[in-house]
């Protein structure tokens, strides 16, 4: 088992919208990330999966400056972002949708789009008219505080929230949790459409089967390092893959 | 009792404190919703504004409704200056810390209030005001100002929480501050605002309970327990609750005295918090949890 990653592209750092290379560091003195790689192509969706406590969500947290870096380097859109703090990197163009309370529960699903454009100057007729495009549910209860929908709306709300700064990358962690099936495979639908937009997105899941099978390109994570990358397939295909995580 | 004498002996004084409390108990919860911290010197601070609007009477020679817009202004940068000197510097540590740190500012503005004005009761106006009737309640003009400012008050602060872009970024930092930040919300931006609404009510509580009674030194200390109940009792975080909050303790101490000697009426408002500690202590409104 290598701990170095694989590389299955021979593209350069330009040919990537994000590429995250060999990231070391943690919240605090104990590094959790262990030299991690994951790079994403424009327009590509790429998957992170990995038992729990990998550092899948941590990973993520990297990007988007929420972490502690102590090595390796973050490049964003051509640009070296290593260390940058968090609402500089959203003007950048990196929005991102946290695991867990991701929507301001008492606004309503309007006022939390809002609060997505919070940095957005100008007119925002057509931010508004795409995020109510793809969610079309929310349409209806848009004067309806967030914390009053159901889990899978407010994934939705999140989302749309993190839209509204027209992003050229979307982190989701783990958009899917706790979802029923239905709503699963509609969250994915709306990944793809989202994707179709011209925004590249890195998610993180625990579905791992479903992700594999649904992504372009996918990372395995296990205790702060990379363990496999390779395309949705070739990563379903994987025997150890199998074995380590989908039952198999 | 005739149902006129009872609303014009219990339920008009009842509204006016409540209104007063209200005032107050709205810059505690917002503090508390946004800092996440007790701001112990919100009853001083109260007093400070007080004091601050009976100079700028003496010193200008205005009335005194219309020092009070001075005055509010004065104690807010005041409050900015407090947050900035003291507050501001222990943001990242535990906000226990913070809490003993405004009972220390409470105590040096009461100090600084003996200092400079003495410790003598003092009023704003000289001489007795006969109140005037509406349909057949009485009500001085001093009173008739207390409701209307306080209406004012309130249906201007929910505008500017409802509708403006920092009103709502002060909401949202008071819902979720990690998804605020996430958002690109300045959180320094935000403590600025919210310590300047924070004096500019304290000075009008403040100054409203001393317009209807008196200024003493210890006036701001004695509103701090009830301000607090009606926080509390209205959802910790929800100005809709403080209001709520308010009106409630100043009616229900009003109302005491009818059950209870007058002496326990400063009592009522502790039962009120225990009792809503006890059975509810996410408040009317559900707001955070302590
Ligand atoms: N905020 C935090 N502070 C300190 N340690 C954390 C924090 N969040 C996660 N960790 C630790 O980092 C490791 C990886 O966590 P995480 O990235 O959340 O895993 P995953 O998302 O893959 O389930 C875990 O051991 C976890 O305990
Ligand atoms: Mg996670």
């Amino acid at each position: 088992m290598s701990h170095s990653p694989m590389s299955v592209s021979p593209a350069t750092a330009d040919d990537f919208v994000l590429a995250m290379e060999n990231v070391r560091g943690g919240y605090g003195d104990a590094d959790i990330l262990q030299g991690v790689t994951i790079k994403v192509a424009p327009r590509e969706i790429v998957v992170i999966v990995g038992p729990n406590g990998a550092g899948k969500s941590t990973a993520m947290k990297a990007v988007f400056g929420l972490l502690i870096v102590r090595g390796g380097t973050v490049v964003f859109d051509g640009e070296d972002i290593t260390g940058w703090a968090p609402n500089r990197i959203v003007k950048r163009g990196i929005c991102y949708v946290p695991q867990v309370e991701n929507v301001f529960r008492e606004m309503t699903v309007h006022e939390n789009f809002e609060m997505g454009a919070f940095l957005r100057k100008g007119d925002l007729t057509a931010a508004y008219d795409r995020v109510y495009q793809l969610f079309p549910d929310l349409k209806a209860k848009r004067k309806t505080p967030a914390g009053d929908l159901s889990g899978g709306q407010r994934q939705m709300v999140a989302m749309g929230r993190a839209l509204m700064l027209d992003p050229k990358l979307l982190l989701l962690d783990e958009p899917t949790a706790g979802l029923s099936p239905k709503y699963m495979e509609q969250i994915f639908q709306i990944t793809r459409d989202v994707r179709d937009t011209g925004v590249s997105i890195m998610l993180v899941e625990q579905h791992a089967k479903q992700a594999l099978a649904f992504c372009d390109r996918g990372y395995v994570l296990a205790t702060g390092a990379n363990r496999h990358e390779g395309t949705g397939a070739a990563l379903l295909a994987d025997q150890e893959v199998a074995h380590m995580f989908l039952g198999g | 009792m005739a149902i006129i004498d009872f609303i014009n002996f219990y339920i008009v004084p009842g509204l006016l404190l409540g209104s007063i409390y209200a005032v107050g108990a709205i810059g505690i919860t917002m503090v508390f919703g946004i800092l996440r911290f007790a701001h112990f010197a919100h009853g001083d601070m109260a007093t400070m504004g007080a004091f601050i609007a009976l100079a700028v009477v003496g010193l200008f020679g205005v009335t005194p409704w219309t020092a009070l817009p001075i005055a509010m202004v004065l104690t807010a940068i005041l409050a900015v200056g407090i947050d900035r000197t003291f507050y501001d510097y222990l943001r990242k540590r535990p906000a226990i810390l913070t809490v003993m740190a405004s009972l220390g500012v409470a105590l040096m503005l009461r100090s600084l209030v003996q200092v400079i004005w003495g410790v003598d009761p003092q009023t704003y106006q000289r001489g007795i005001v006969r109140p005037d009737t509406y349909f057949g309640i009485l009500l001085r003009p001093r009173e008739l100002y207390t409701f209307l400012s306080v209406i004012v008050i309130v249906v201007a602060l929910t505008i500017f929480l409802r509708a403006s872009k920092w009103g709502k970024a002060m909401r949202a930092m008071s819902d979720n501050p990690d998804l605020a930040r996430l958002s690109g919300v300045d959180n320094r931006m935000v403590t600025l605002l919210l310590w300047t609404i924070v004096g500019a009510l304290c000075a009008a509580s403040g100054f409203m309970l001393a317009i209807n009674t008196e200024l003493t030194p210890m006036m701001g200390w004695f509103l701090l327990l009830p301000m607090f109940a009606a926080a509390i009792l209205g959802g910790v975080g929800r100005v809709e609750g403080a209001v709520l909050g308010g009106l409630i303790v100043g009616m229900v101490e009003e109302l005491s005295v009818l059950v209870m000697p007058g002496q326990y009426k400063a009592a009522t408002a502790f039962v009120i918090l225990l009792l809503i500690l006890l059975v509810r202590p996410r408040g009317l409104l559900n707001g955070k949890v302590l």
